[in-house]
Protein backbone atom coordinates (compact mmCIF):
# COMPACT_ATOMS: atom_id res chain seq x y z
CA UNK A 1 0.00 0.00 0.00
CA UNK A 2 1.10 3.68 -0.68
CA UNK A 3 2.53 5.67 2.62
CA UNK A 4 -0.45 8.48 2.96
CA UNK A 5 2.65 10.86 3.41
CA UNK A 6 5.97 10.11 2.41
CA UNK A 7 8.98 12.93 2.65
CA UNK A 8 12.21 12.33 1.78
CA UNK A 9 15.34 14.84 2.85
CA UNK A 10 12.89 17.62 3.61
CA UNK A 11 14.90 20.86 4.43
CA UNK A 12 13.83 24.13 5.27
CA UNK A 13 16.18 27.04 6.79
CA UNK A 14 15.75 30.63 7.55
CA UNK A 15 17.24 33.56 7.26
CA UNK A 16 20.01 33.35 9.51
CA UNK A 17 20.92 29.68 8.45
CA UNK A 18 18.58 28.22 11.30
CA UNK A 19 17.50 24.73 10.18
CA UNK A 20 14.32 24.27 10.97
CA UNK A 21 13.74 21.01 9.32
CA UNK A 22 17.28 19.28 8.63
CA UNK A 23 17.09 16.48 6.14
CA UNK A 24 13.98 14.63 7.30
CA UNK A 25 12.46 11.14 5.55
CA UNK A 26 9.39 9.59 7.23
CA UNK A 27 6.34 8.03 6.09
CA UNK A 28 2.78 7.45 7.57
CA UNK A 29 1.05 4.85 5.96
CA UNK A 30 -3.12 4.36 6.07
CA UNK A 31 -4.47 4.16 8.73
CA UNK A 32 -1.04 5.14 11.01
CA UNK A 33 -0.51 7.54 13.96
CA UNK A 34 2.47 9.15 13.86
CA UNK A 35 2.97 10.77 17.41
CA UNK A 36 5.60 13.79 16.97
CA UNK A 37 7.21 14.47 20.12
CA UNK A 38 9.96 16.87 21.02
CA UNK A 39 11.36 20.28 22.57
CA UNK A 40 10.17 23.57 21.79
CA UNK A 41 11.85 25.20 18.44
CA UNK A 42 12.67 21.15 17.03
CA UNK A 43 10.73 21.90 13.82
CA UNK A 44 7.35 19.56 15.02
CA UNK A 45 5.20 22.10 13.91
CA UNK A 46 6.85 23.02 10.97
CA UNK A 47 7.27 19.55 9.54
CA UNK A 48 3.36 18.55 9.63
CA UNK A 49 2.48 22.32 8.58
CA UNK A 50 4.67 21.17 5.41
CA UNK A 51 2.22 18.75 5.04
CA UNK A 52 -0.78 20.84 3.84
CA UNK A 53 1.34 23.40 2.15
CA UNK A 54 1.08 25.99 5.48
CA UNK A 55 4.58 26.21 5.63
CA UNK A 56 7.28 25.89 2.37
CA UNK A 57 10.38 24.20 2.07
CA UNK A 58 13.48 24.41 0.09
CA UNK A 59 14.73 20.68 -0.77
CA UNK A 60 13.33 17.00 -0.84
CA UNK A 61 10.22 15.90 -1.62
CA UNK A 62 7.01 15.12 -0.51
CA UNK A 63 4.11 13.05 -1.34
CA UNK A 64 1.12 13.92 0.04
CA UNK A 65 -2.08 11.30 -0.76
CA UNK A 66 -0.23 10.59 -3.87
CA UNK A 67 0.56 14.26 -4.95
CA UNK A 68 3.63 15.10 -5.24
CA UNK A 69 4.59 18.77 -3.85
CA UNK A 70 8.02 20.21 -4.85
CA UNK A 71 9.95 23.27 -3.36
CA UNK A 72 9.04 25.96 -5.47
CA UNK A 73 6.24 28.07 -3.99
CA UNK A 74 3.40 28.12 -7.05
CA UNK A 75 2.07 25.53 -6.81
CA UNK A 76 -1.89 26.95 -5.30
CA UNK A 77 -3.95 24.07 -6.90
CA UNK A 78 -1.82 21.12 -5.81
CA UNK A 79 -1.85 22.34 -2.26
CA UNK A 80 -5.80 23.14 -2.47
CA UNK A 81 -6.47 19.69 -3.55
CA UNK A 82 -4.36 18.10 -0.98
CA UNK A 83 -5.78 20.62 1.54
CA UNK A 84 -9.43 19.27 0.75
CA UNK A 85 -8.68 15.72 1.50
CA UNK A 86 -6.51 16.84 4.57
CA UNK A 87 -7.80 18.01 8.10
CA UNK A 88 -6.26 20.21 10.36
CA UNK A 89 -6.64 21.09 14.57
CA UNK A 90 -4.40 23.62 15.74
CA UNK A 91 -3.31 24.83 19.25
CA UNK A 92 -5.65 27.28 19.43
CA UNK A 93 -8.73 26.08 17.93
CA UNK A 94 -8.79 28.71 15.31
CA UNK A 95 -12.69 28.65 15.49
CA UNK A 96 -14.62 31.38 13.22
CA UNK A 97 -16.06 33.72 16.46
CA UNK A 98 -18.19 35.26 13.78
CA UNK A 99 -20.01 31.38 13.27
CA UNK A 100 -22.17 29.49 15.19
CA UNK A 101 -20.92 26.15 15.71
CA UNK A 102 -22.98 24.75 12.95
CA UNK A 103 -22.00 27.48 10.59
CA UNK A 104 -17.95 26.68 11.64
CA UNK A 105 -18.43 23.35 10.23
CA UNK A 106 -20.97 23.59 7.13
CA UNK A 107 -18.71 26.17 6.11
CA UNK A 108 -16.54 24.03 4.07
CA UNK A 109 -18.63 21.15 3.14
CA UNK A 110 -21.00 24.22 1.62
CA UNK A 111 -18.50 26.23 0.13
CA UNK A 112 -15.97 23.68 -0.96
CA UNK A 113 -17.63 20.47 -1.62
CA UNK A 114 -20.54 22.37 -3.08
CA UNK A 115 -22.96 20.65 -0.57
CA UNK A 116 -26.50 21.10 0.06
CA UNK A 117 -27.30 23.24 3.20
CA UNK A 118 -29.57 20.59 4.60
CA UNK A 119 -27.32 17.51 4.05
CA UNK A 120 -24.00 19.21 5.01
CA UNK A 121 -26.16 20.42 8.33
CA UNK A 122 -27.34 16.95 9.16
CA UNK A 123 -24.01 16.35 9.02
CA UNK A 124 -22.14 18.22 10.78
CA UNK A 125 -25.12 17.23 13.72
CA UNK A 126 -23.87 13.84 13.60
CA UNK A 127 -20.38 14.66 13.88
CA UNK A 128 -21.24 17.21 16.65
CA UNK A 129 -23.03 14.01 18.40
CA UNK A 130 -19.94 11.87 17.90
CA UNK A 131 -18.09 14.92 19.98
CA UNK A 132 -20.59 14.56 22.54
CA UNK A 133 -21.46 18.73 22.18
CA UNK A 134 -24.94 18.66 19.51
CA UNK A 135 -26.26 20.46 22.13
CA UNK A 136 -24.10 23.43 21.30
CA UNK A 137 -24.86 23.53 17.80
CA UNK A 138 -26.63 26.86 17.62
CA UNK A 139 -23.60 28.81 20.14
CA UNK A 140 -21.32 30.55 19.34
CA UNK A 141 -17.41 29.59 20.13
CA UNK A 142 -16.82 32.24 22.54
CA UNK A 143 -19.96 30.13 24.79
CA UNK A 144 -17.79 26.98 24.92
CA UNK A 145 -15.10 26.10 27.01
CA UNK A 146 -11.52 25.36 25.54
CA UNK A 147 -12.44 21.50 25.43
CA UNK A 148 -15.75 21.85 23.82
CA UNK A 149 -13.92 24.43 21.24
CA UNK A 150 -11.62 21.97 20.31
CA UNK A 151 -13.43 19.06 19.84
CA UNK A 152 -15.40 21.51 17.43
CA UNK A 153 -12.30 22.42 15.83
CA UNK A 154 -12.09 18.24 15.27
CA UNK A 155 -15.32 18.17 13.59
CA UNK A 156 -14.58 20.57 10.87
CA UNK A 157 -11.76 19.15 10.23
CA UNK A 158 -14.18 15.94 9.90
CA UNK A 159 -16.53 18.03 8.19
CA UNK A 160 -14.56 17.38 4.87
CA UNK A 161 -14.22 13.94 4.91
CA UNK A 162 -10.33 13.72 4.98
CA UNK A 163 -7.65 11.10 4.63
CA UNK A 164 -5.84 12.51 6.89
CA UNK A 165 -5.67 14.19 10.32
CA UNK A 166 -3.28 16.69 11.36
CA UNK A 167 -3.12 17.80 14.62
CA UNK A 168 -0.92 21.00 15.66
CA UNK A 169 -0.26 20.44 19.65
CA UNK A 170 -4.47 20.21 20.07
CA UNK A 171 -4.30 20.01 24.12
CA UNK A 172 -1.52 22.56 24.77
CA UNK A 173 -3.91 25.47 24.94
CA UNK A 174 -6.80 23.60 27.34
CA UNK A 175 -7.07 23.57 30.95
CA UNK A 176 -5.57 20.45 32.43
CA UNK A 177 -9.28 18.79 33.23
CA UNK A 178 -10.39 19.45 29.83
CA UNK A 179 -7.36 17.89 28.14
CA UNK A 180 -9.28 14.33 28.51
CA UNK A 181 -12.27 15.28 26.68
CA UNK A 182 -10.54 16.05 23.56
CA UNK A 183 -7.77 13.11 23.98
CA UNK A 184 -10.70 10.66 24.39
CA UNK A 185 -12.00 11.96 20.96
CA UNK A 186 -8.91 11.84 19.26
CA UNK A 187 -8.54 7.77 20.73
CA UNK A 188 -11.86 7.21 19.30
CA UNK A 189 -10.67 8.62 15.79
CA UNK A 190 -7.71 6.51 15.82
CA UNK A 191 -9.81 3.29 16.67
CA UNK A 192 -11.99 4.15 13.54
CA UNK A 193 -8.53 3.70 11.51
CA UNK A 194 -8.05 7.37 11.05
CA UNK A 195 -4.37 8.20 9.39
CA UNK A 196 -3.11 10.81 12.20
CA UNK A 197 0.13 12.90 12.35
CA UNK A 198 -0.19 14.58 15.88
CA UNK A 199 2.56 16.67 17.66
CA UNK A 200 1.65 16.68 21.49
CA UNK A 201 3.11 16.32 24.87
CA UNK A 202 0.96 13.87 25.81
CA UNK A 203 2.91 10.90 27.20
CA UNK A 204 0.02 8.42 27.62
CA UNK A 205 -2.00 9.37 24.81
CA UNK A 206 2.05 8.74 22.79
CA UNK A 207 2.24 5.28 24.29
CA UNK A 208 -1.92 3.89 23.85
CA UNK A 209 -2.30 5.39 20.66
CA UNK A 210 0.62 6.25 18.78
CA UNK A 211 1.55 3.81 16.40
CA UNK A 212 4.56 5.23 15.83
CA UNK A 213 6.73 7.68 17.89
CA UNK A 214 9.11 9.87 15.95
CA UNK A 215 11.36 12.52 17.98
CA UNK A 216 13.31 15.64 16.62
CA UNK A 217 15.57 17.85 18.22
CA UNK A 218 16.78 21.16 16.36
CA UNK A 219 15.00 20.01 13.12
CA UNK A 220 16.68 16.20 13.25
CA UNK A 221 14.72 13.14 13.43
CA UNK A 222 16.61 11.95 16.41
CA UNK A 223 14.74 8.56 16.75
CA UNK A 224 11.78 6.98 14.98
CA UNK A 225 10.41 3.99 17.60
CA UNK A 226 7.23 2.16 18.26
CA UNK A 227 5.85 3.81 21.84
CA UNK A 228 7.03 0.49 23.42
CA UNK A 229 10.45 0.89 22.73
CA UNK A 230 10.50 4.71 22.71
CA UNK A 231 9.34 5.35 26.03
CA UNK A 232 10.54 2.43 27.94
CA UNK A 233 14.24 1.87 25.90
CA UNK A 234 14.81 4.79 23.70
CA UNK A 235 17.66 4.23 21.25
CA UNK A 236 19.48 7.73 21.86
CA UNK A 237 20.87 10.07 24.60
CA UNK A 238 19.35 12.32 23.41
CA UNK A 239 15.72 10.96 23.33
CA UNK A 240 16.02 9.13 26.90
CA UNK A 241 17.06 13.32 28.04
CA UNK A 242 13.74 14.46 27.25
CA UNK A 243 11.79 11.72 28.58
CA UNK A 244 13.35 12.65 32.00
CA UNK A 245 12.59 16.26 31.99
CA UNK A 246 9.05 15.40 30.81
CA UNK A 247 8.57 13.07 33.22
CA UNK A 248 9.76 15.36 36.09
CA UNK A 249 6.97 17.55 35.15
CA UNK B 1 -36.86 57.21 50.01
CA UNK B 2 -36.35 59.00 47.29
CA UNK B 3 -36.10 62.37 48.96
CA UNK B 4 -33.43 60.59 51.57
CA UNK B 5 -31.34 59.83 47.93
CA UNK B 6 -31.38 63.22 46.70
CA UNK B 7 -30.34 64.54 50.12
CA UNK B 8 -27.34 61.82 49.96
CA UNK B 9 -26.07 62.67 46.79
CA UNK B 10 -26.94 66.06 46.12
CA UNK B 11 -26.85 67.63 49.76
CA UNK B 12 -24.58 65.78 51.50
CA UNK B 13 -22.25 68.93 52.71
CA UNK B 14 -22.05 72.65 52.20
CA UNK B 15 -19.86 72.49 49.31
CA UNK B 16 -21.90 69.60 47.34
CA UNK B 17 -25.31 72.41 48.24
CA UNK B 18 -24.48 75.11 47.07
CA UNK B 19 -23.11 73.27 43.60
CA UNK B 20 -26.11 71.74 43.49
CA UNK B 21 -28.15 74.67 43.86
CA UNK B 22 -26.12 76.94 41.47
CA UNK B 23 -26.22 74.13 38.73
CA UNK B 24 -30.42 73.73 39.41
CA UNK B 25 -30.92 77.59 39.04
CA UNK B 26 -28.54 78.27 36.22
CA UNK B 27 -31.01 75.27 34.35
CA UNK B 28 -34.08 76.77 35.28
CA UNK B 29 -32.86 80.24 33.95
CA UNK B 30 -31.53 79.22 30.85
CA UNK B 31 -34.46 76.73 30.29
CA UNK B 32 -37.07 79.76 31.32
CA UNK B 33 -35.41 81.82 28.77
CA UNK B 34 -35.06 79.10 25.60
CA UNK B 35 -38.64 78.47 26.12
CA UNK B 36 -39.81 82.01 26.71
CA UNK B 37 -37.99 82.77 23.25
CA UNK B 38 -39.45 79.78 21.34
CA UNK B 39 -43.05 80.35 22.42
CA UNK B 40 -43.32 83.87 22.53
CA UNK B 41 -40.38 85.87 21.05
CA UNK B 42 -39.56 83.66 18.40
CA UNK B 43 -41.63 83.74 15.10
CA UNK B 44 -42.50 80.18 13.67
CA UNK B 45 -44.02 81.29 10.55
CA UNK B 46 -41.32 81.54 8.55
CA UNK B 47 -40.38 77.59 9.28
CA UNK B 48 -44.62 77.13 8.88
CA UNK B 49 -45.06 78.81 5.54
CA UNK B 50 -41.94 76.83 4.05
CA UNK B 51 -42.11 73.82 5.75
CA UNK B 52 -42.50 71.76 2.34
CA UNK B 53 -39.38 73.46 1.13
CA UNK B 54 -37.01 72.89 3.95
CA UNK B 55 -38.29 68.83 3.68
CA UNK B 56 -38.44 68.59 -0.79
CA UNK B 57 -37.11 71.61 -2.25
CA UNK B 58 -38.79 73.34 -5.05
CA UNK B 59 -39.94 70.20 -6.21
CA UNK B 60 -43.15 70.32 -8.55
CA UNK B 61 -46.07 70.72 -6.38
CA UNK B 62 -48.08 67.86 -8.16
CA UNK B 63 -45.50 65.49 -7.98
CA UNK B 64 -44.45 66.19 -3.81
CA UNK B 65 -45.97 62.69 -3.01
CA UNK B 66 -42.54 61.22 -4.63
CA UNK B 67 -40.22 62.64 -1.78
CA UNK B 68 -43.07 62.48 0.49
CA UNK B 69 -43.48 58.75 -0.11
CA UNK B 70 -39.43 58.56 -0.49
CA UNK B 71 -38.91 59.88 2.87
CA UNK B 72 -41.68 58.17 4.96
CA UNK B 73 -40.25 54.72 3.69
CA UNK B 74 -37.07 55.54 5.25
CA UNK B 75 -38.62 56.60 8.58
CA UNK B 76 -40.71 53.38 8.14
CA UNK B 77 -37.48 51.34 7.31
CA UNK B 78 -35.63 53.13 10.48
CA UNK B 79 -38.25 52.22 12.67
CA UNK B 80 -38.69 48.68 11.27
CA UNK B 81 -34.46 48.28 11.62
CA UNK B 82 -35.07 49.06 15.29
CA UNK B 83 -38.15 47.02 16.04
CA UNK B 84 -36.32 44.04 13.98
CA UNK B 85 -35.71 41.75 16.68
CA UNK B 86 -39.23 41.04 17.52
CA UNK B 87 -40.30 39.70 13.82
CA UNK B 88 -38.16 37.11 12.76
CA UNK B 89 -38.51 37.37 8.81
CA UNK B 90 -37.64 41.22 8.90
CA UNK B 91 -33.93 41.35 9.33
CA UNK B 92 -33.43 38.79 6.26
CA UNK B 93 -34.84 41.58 3.86
CA UNK B 94 -33.84 44.75 6.08
CA UNK B 95 -30.52 44.76 3.96
CA UNK B 96 -31.57 44.23 0.76
CA UNK B 97 -34.14 47.18 1.19
CA UNK B 98 -31.35 49.94 2.80
CA UNK B 99 -29.29 48.88 0.06
CA UNK B 100 -31.98 49.65 -2.60
CA UNK B 101 -33.51 52.40 -1.04
CA UNK B 102 -30.75 55.09 -2.34
CA UNK B 103 -31.28 53.97 -6.21
CA UNK B 104 -35.40 54.40 -5.16
CA UNK B 105 -34.63 57.35 -4.04
CA UNK B 106 -32.92 58.84 -7.71
CA UNK B 107 -35.74 57.10 -9.32
CA UNK B 108 -38.88 58.82 -7.64
CA UNK B 109 -37.05 61.98 -7.26
CA UNK B 110 -36.05 62.14 -10.95
CA UNK B 111 -38.38 60.04 -12.79
CA UNK B 112 -38.71 57.79 -15.56
CA UNK B 113 -40.20 54.81 -15.97
CA UNK B 114 -43.89 56.60 -16.02
CA UNK B 115 -42.89 58.85 -13.72
CA UNK B 116 -42.53 62.56 -15.35
CA UNK B 117 -38.79 63.54 -15.26
CA UNK B 118 -37.61 66.03 -12.75
CA UNK B 119 -34.57 68.33 -13.10
CA UNK B 120 -32.22 67.93 -10.40
CA UNK B 121 -32.35 71.78 -9.93
CA UNK B 122 -35.51 71.02 -8.61
CA UNK B 123 -33.98 68.93 -5.50
CA UNK B 124 -33.55 70.05 -2.44
CA UNK B 125 -34.62 70.44 1.36
CA UNK B 126 -34.08 67.26 3.58
CA UNK B 127 -34.66 65.04 0.62
CA UNK B 128 -31.35 66.04 -1.27
CA UNK B 129 -29.73 65.63 2.43
CA UNK B 130 -30.31 62.06 2.80
CA UNK B 131 -30.29 61.59 -1.13
CA UNK B 132 -26.37 63.11 -1.14
CA UNK B 133 -25.47 60.97 2.45
CA UNK B 134 -27.10 58.29 1.66
CA UNK B 135 -25.84 57.57 -1.72
CA UNK B 136 -22.66 58.20 -0.97
CA UNK B 137 -22.09 55.90 1.75
CA UNK B 138 -23.95 53.37 -0.32
CA UNK B 139 -21.18 53.80 -2.63
CA UNK B 140 -18.11 54.62 -0.62
CA UNK B 141 -17.95 51.55 1.84
CA UNK B 142 -17.64 49.07 -1.07
CA UNK B 143 -14.86 51.17 -2.89
CA UNK B 144 -13.16 51.68 1.16
CA UNK B 145 -13.67 48.03 1.28
CA UNK B 146 -11.70 47.54 -1.67
CA UNK B 147 -9.24 50.20 -0.89
CA UNK B 148 -8.49 48.83 2.21
CA UNK B 149 -7.73 45.20 0.96
CA UNK B 150 -5.82 46.49 -1.46
CA UNK B 151 -3.42 48.24 0.69
CA UNK B 152 -3.03 44.88 2.25
CA UNK B 153 -2.20 43.20 -1.07
CA UNK B 154 0.80 41.17 -1.61
CA UNK B 155 0.70 42.98 -5.64
CA UNK B 156 3.13 46.32 -4.75
CA UNK B 157 1.46 47.97 -7.66
CA UNK B 158 -2.17 47.64 -6.21
CA UNK B 159 -0.71 48.08 -2.47
CA UNK B 160 1.45 51.67 -3.66
CA UNK B 161 -1.77 52.56 -5.94
CA UNK B 162 -4.25 52.00 -2.98
CA UNK B 163 -1.82 54.13 -0.42
CA UNK B 164 -1.20 56.54 -2.72
CA UNK B 165 -4.86 57.11 -3.16
CA UNK B 166 -5.78 56.85 0.34
CA UNK B 167 -3.17 59.23 1.44
CA UNK B 168 -3.94 61.84 -1.34
CA UNK B 169 -7.54 61.99 -0.64
CA UNK B 170 -6.78 62.55 2.98
CA UNK B 171 -4.48 65.36 2.79
CA UNK B 172 -7.00 67.11 0.73
CA UNK B 173 -9.86 69.39 2.55
CA UNK B 174 -12.91 68.19 1.21
CA UNK B 175 -14.23 71.26 0.04
CA UNK B 176 -11.42 71.29 -2.51
CA UNK B 177 -12.63 68.02 -3.63
CA UNK B 178 -16.12 68.94 -3.75
CA UNK B 179 -15.19 72.22 -5.93
CA UNK B 180 -13.23 69.44 -7.95
CA UNK B 181 -16.65 67.66 -8.37
CA UNK B 182 -18.25 70.55 -9.78
CA UNK B 183 -15.63 72.67 -11.51
CA UNK B 184 -13.50 70.10 -13.27
CA UNK B 185 -15.35 67.22 -13.81
CA UNK B 186 -17.34 68.29 -16.53
CA UNK B 187 -14.29 69.47 -18.32
CA UNK B 188 -12.74 66.11 -18.12
CA UNK B 189 -15.81 64.38 -19.74
CA UNK B 190 -16.15 64.09 -23.54
CA UNK B 191 -18.46 66.84 -25.17
CA UNK B 192 -22.04 65.83 -25.27
CA UNK B 193 -21.85 63.60 -21.77
CA UNK B 194 -23.56 65.77 -19.23
CA UNK B 195 -23.00 64.67 -15.17
CA UNK B 196 -25.94 66.61 -13.20
CA UNK B 197 -24.95 68.36 -10.24
CA UNK B 198 -26.00 65.92 -7.68
CA UNK B 199 -24.60 63.12 -9.43
CA UNK B 200 -20.90 65.30 -9.15
CA UNK B 201 -21.27 65.57 -5.59
CA UNK B 202 -22.22 62.48 -4.70
CA UNK B 203 -18.84 61.37 -6.88
CA UNK B 204 -17.00 63.51 -5.13
CA UNK B 205 -18.13 62.82 -1.81
CA UNK B 206 -17.86 58.77 -2.62
CA UNK B 207 -14.08 59.75 -3.87
CA UNK B 208 -13.00 61.54 -0.62
CA UNK B 209 -15.20 59.29 2.07
CA UNK B 210 -13.94 56.10 0.79
CA UNK B 211 -10.36 56.81 1.27
CA UNK B 212 -11.67 57.59 5.32
CA UNK B 213 -13.87 54.49 5.45
CA UNK B 214 -10.77 52.40 3.90
CA UNK B 215 -8.60 53.48 6.69
CA UNK B 216 -11.43 52.69 9.49
CA UNK B 217 -11.55 49.02 7.76
CA UNK B 218 -8.05 48.66 7.55
CA UNK B 219 -8.30 49.00 11.45
CA UNK B 220 -10.57 46.21 11.55
CA UNK B 221 -8.88 44.02 9.13
CA UNK B 222 -5.83 44.40 11.24
CA UNK B 223 -7.45 43.37 14.22
CA UNK B 224 -8.45 39.87 12.70
CA UNK B 225 -5.66 37.13 13.58
CA UNK B 226 -3.70 35.70 10.82
CA UNK B 227 -4.66 32.58 12.25
CA UNK B 228 -8.12 32.83 10.84
CA UNK B 229 -7.13 32.99 7.74
CA UNK B 230 -4.80 29.57 8.12
CA UNK B 231 -7.79 28.13 9.56
CA UNK B 232 -10.02 28.73 6.00
CA UNK B 233 -6.84 27.34 4.28
CA UNK B 234 -6.26 24.59 5.74
CA UNK B 235 -10.22 23.70 4.60
CA UNK B 236 -9.44 24.23 1.82
CA UNK B 237 -11.38 27.70 0.98
CA UNK B 238 -10.52 29.67 -2.04
CA UNK B 239 -8.55 33.16 -0.73
CA UNK B 240 -11.62 35.31 -2.16
CA UNK B 241 -14.09 33.03 -0.27
CA UNK B 242 -11.63 33.47 2.92
CA UNK B 243 -11.70 37.04 2.76
CA UNK B 244 -15.48 37.20 1.87
CA UNK B 245 -16.39 34.87 4.28
CA UNK B 246 -14.24 34.71 7.12
CA UNK B 247 -11.96 38.07 7.20
CA UNK B 248 -14.34 40.93 6.12
CA UNK B 249 -17.42 39.78 8.93
CA UNK B 250 -15.00 40.35 11.16
CA UNK B 251 -13.28 43.13 9.76
CA UNK B 252 -16.52 45.42 9.70
CA UNK B 253 -17.90 44.19 12.98
CA UNK B 254 -14.36 45.72 14.61
CA UNK B 255 -14.49 48.36 12.20
CA UNK B 256 -18.74 49.33 12.67
CA UNK B 257 -18.42 52.28 15.16
CA UNK B 258 -15.86 54.24 13.60
CA UNK B 259 -17.97 54.02 10.15
CA UNK B 260 -21.38 55.24 11.71
CA UNK B 261 -19.05 58.04 12.76
CA UNK B 262 -17.86 58.36 8.85
CA UNK B 263 -21.57 58.35 8.00
CA UNK B 264 -22.82 61.12 10.41
CA UNK B 265 -20.14 63.28 9.75
CA UNK B 266 -20.79 62.55 5.62
CA UNK B 267 -24.70 63.95 6.70
CA UNK B 268 -23.21 67.11 8.23
CA UNK B 269 -20.46 67.62 5.42
CA UNK B 270 -23.37 67.63 3.25
CA UNK B 271 -23.91 70.97 4.22
CA UNK B 272 -20.56 72.05 2.98
CA UNK B 273 -22.67 72.07 -0.75
CA UNK B 274 -24.94 74.94 0.19
CA UNK B 275 -21.69 76.77 -0.49
CA UNK B 276 -21.52 75.27 -4.15
CA UNK B 277 -25.05 76.18 -5.01
CA UNK B 278 -27.02 73.08 -4.42
CA UNK B 279 -30.37 73.79 -2.07
CA UNK B 280 -29.75 70.92 0.36
CA UNK B 281 -31.22 71.67 4.00
CA UNK B 282 -28.39 74.21 4.62
CA UNK B 283 -28.80 75.84 1.31
CA UNK B 284 -32.90 76.27 1.40
CA UNK B 285 -32.51 77.86 4.93
CA UNK B 286 -29.86 80.17 3.13
CA UNK B 287 -32.33 80.86 0.47
CA UNK B 288 -35.28 81.28 2.41
CA UNK B 289 -33.67 83.95 4.68
CA UNK B 290 -32.53 85.82 1.49
CA UNK B 291 -36.18 86.34 0.71
CA UNK B 292 -37.21 90.16 1.69
CA UNK B 293 -40.28 88.59 3.05
CA UNK B 294 -38.36 86.54 5.96
CA UNK B 295 -35.58 89.07 6.30
CA UNK B 296 -34.20 88.85 9.96
CA UNK B 297 -34.99 85.24 11.06
CA UNK B 298 -31.99 83.89 10.90
CA UNK B 299 -31.99 82.52 14.57
CA UNK B 300 -35.80 80.96 13.86
CA UNK B 301 -34.12 79.92 10.71
CA UNK B 302 -31.05 77.97 12.03
CA UNK B 303 -32.50 76.89 14.60
CA UNK B 304 -35.19 75.05 13.38
CA UNK B 305 -32.28 73.85 10.82
CA UNK B 306 -30.07 72.55 14.23
CA UNK B 307 -33.20 70.46 15.51
CA UNK B 308 -33.71 68.81 12.22
CA UNK B 309 -30.00 67.38 11.98
CA UNK B 310 -30.55 67.04 15.53
CA UNK B 311 -33.07 64.49 14.53
CA UNK B 312 -31.90 62.41 11.62
CA UNK B 313 -28.10 62.31 13.38
CA UNK B 314 -29.88 60.83 16.25
CA UNK B 315 -31.65 58.52 14.22
CA UNK B 316 -28.68 57.47 12.35
CA UNK B 317 -26.59 56.69 15.86
CA UNK B 318 -29.35 54.78 17.55
CA UNK B 319 -29.98 52.48 14.09
CA UNK B 320 -26.00 52.22 14.21
CA UNK B 321 -25.96 51.36 18.39
CA UNK B 322 -28.50 48.99 17.46
CA UNK B 323 -26.62 47.31 14.96
CA UNK B 324 -23.56 47.15 17.26
CA UNK B 325 -25.94 45.64 20.09
CA UNK B 326 -27.37 43.03 17.47
CA UNK B 327 -23.36 41.80 16.32
CA UNK B 328 -22.79 42.01 20.36
CA UNK B 329 -25.46 39.22 20.50
CA UNK B 330 -24.45 37.59 17.85
CA UNK B 331 -21.29 36.52 18.95
CA UNK B 332 -22.39 36.07 22.81
CA UNK B 333 -25.81 34.32 21.64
Amino acid sequence: MLPIVKATNLTKSYAKGIRALDNISISVDPGEVLVVMGPSGSGKSTLIRTFNGLETFDSGQLNVLGIPLGSNHNEERKIRRIRKRVGMVFQQFNLFPHLSILENITLAPIKVQKKKRDEAEHEALVLLTQMGIESHAQKYPSQLSGGEQQRVAIARALALKPELLLFDEPTSALDPERVNEVLDAMRRLAEQGMSMVVVTHEVNFAKEVGDKVLFMDSGKVIETSTPDIFFLDAKHQRSRKFLNQIKKK
Amino acid sequence: MILKKIKQRAFSNILDSITTLIIISFIIISLTTILKWIFFSANWSVVKINLPLFFFGSFPKDQLWRPGLWMSLIAILSFATLLAPRWKWVPKFLPILWISFAPLGIFLLGGGLGLSPVESRNWGGLTLTILLTSFSAILSLPLGIVLALGRQSELPVIRKASSLYIDTMRSVPLIAVLFFGQLLIPLFLPIGLEINRVYRAIIAFTLFVSAYLAEDIRGGLQSVPKTQREAGEVLGLHPLQITCLIILPQALRVALPSLTNQAVGLLQNTSLMAILGLVELLGIGRSILANPEFIGRYIEVYVWLAALYWVVCTLMALIARHLEKQMALEKRG
